[in-house]
């Protein structure tokens, strides 16, 4: 086995759904701050601008204080928006592990609303782990579970 | 065993090269006998044997005992404390797009 040739492999999180409003109406929920605060979390310093810093902030672990560190990747005005969302500390492992990944909104008119696809791309799993490499089909029908089993798993936990 | 406990065990048990290369032949095969884990493998059966039992232990590896063999296969649902960041986010997101529903039903009716 080569082990200059392993690279952890990331996953994406994709959600694709249609919404009964204009492109423009979603456009102005994913980017005015007062608006974000009402149905993510409360964002400081955002402005829908490239370059932006921003910060949310969420539940901490270990020894990470729960902020998550944005920053706007890209900006097209009703269609695409772009921001990197990293958080985490290196000393957790599960929740509040490093995590640099980008949340990307893609919107698309369709007849009578908005496509919306959100992918929040960039999870390494197992973080810092070399069990991906020599991605046989067997692996990957073990990775397609996994995201089923997370999922399951979570849920459970919120009931 | 509380989830970080259940993720330092996986952690701890792939980390070794030899046992996760021992893994990952139970994932390819559908199910493996430890003697045909140990040919070509380099190592000892009782070596072999090991590695499973830890396997086993960090419940990455189920085993069926059929007469005089023991028959190995994976567990995929092991490596799940693994991934619970994507856990988290896929159940974070998904509330939060039923939030975006009900604000723009209000905003936008």
């Amino acid at each position: 086995m080569n082990e200059a040739a392993l690279k952890p492999d990331t996953q994406d999180i994709v959600i694709d759904e249609v919404f009964p409003h204009a492109p423009e109406t979603i456009w102005k929920m994913l980017t005015t701050g007062e608006l974000i605060a009402r149905w993510l979390m409360a964002p400081a310093g955002f402005e829908p601008v490239k370059g932006n810093r921003f910060t949310f902030q969420t539940k901490p672990a270990g020894a990470w204080d729960g902020t998550i560190h944005c920053q706007v990747l890209e900006v097209m005005p009703n269609e695409r928006f772009a921001y990197a969302w990293k958080g985490g500390h290196a000393s957790n492992v599960g929740y509040g592990s490093e995590l640099d990944t980008v949340v990307t909104w893609i919107l698309s008119k369709v007849e009578n609303g908005t496509r919306v696809r959100l992918i929040h791309s960039g999870f390494v799993t197992p973080r810092n782990e070399t069990a991906y490499r020599n991605m046989s089909d067997g692996w990957k029908k073990v990775v397609r579970n996994l995201d089923t089993i997370a999922g399951e798993q979570a849920s459970s936990k919120l009931h | 065993m509380n989830q970080t406990a259940a993720i330092n065990a996986v952690m701890r048990t792939l980390a070794d090269p030899t046992r996760r290369a021992v893994f990952e032949r139970v994932v390819k095969s559908d199910e493996i006998t430890v003697a045909e884990l140990t040919r070509g493998s380099g190592v000892t059966q009782g070596a072999i044997s090991q590695h499973l039992k830890s396997l086993k232990l960090a419940g990455l590896v189920a085993e069926r005992p059929e007469g005089r063999h023991v028959y190995y296969r994976a567990e995929p649902k092991g490596l799940a404390p693994l991934v619970d960041w994507m856990g988290h986010y896929g159940i974070f997101w998904r509330d939060r797009f039923a939030s975006l529903r009900t604000l723009l039903k209000e905003i936008d009716p």
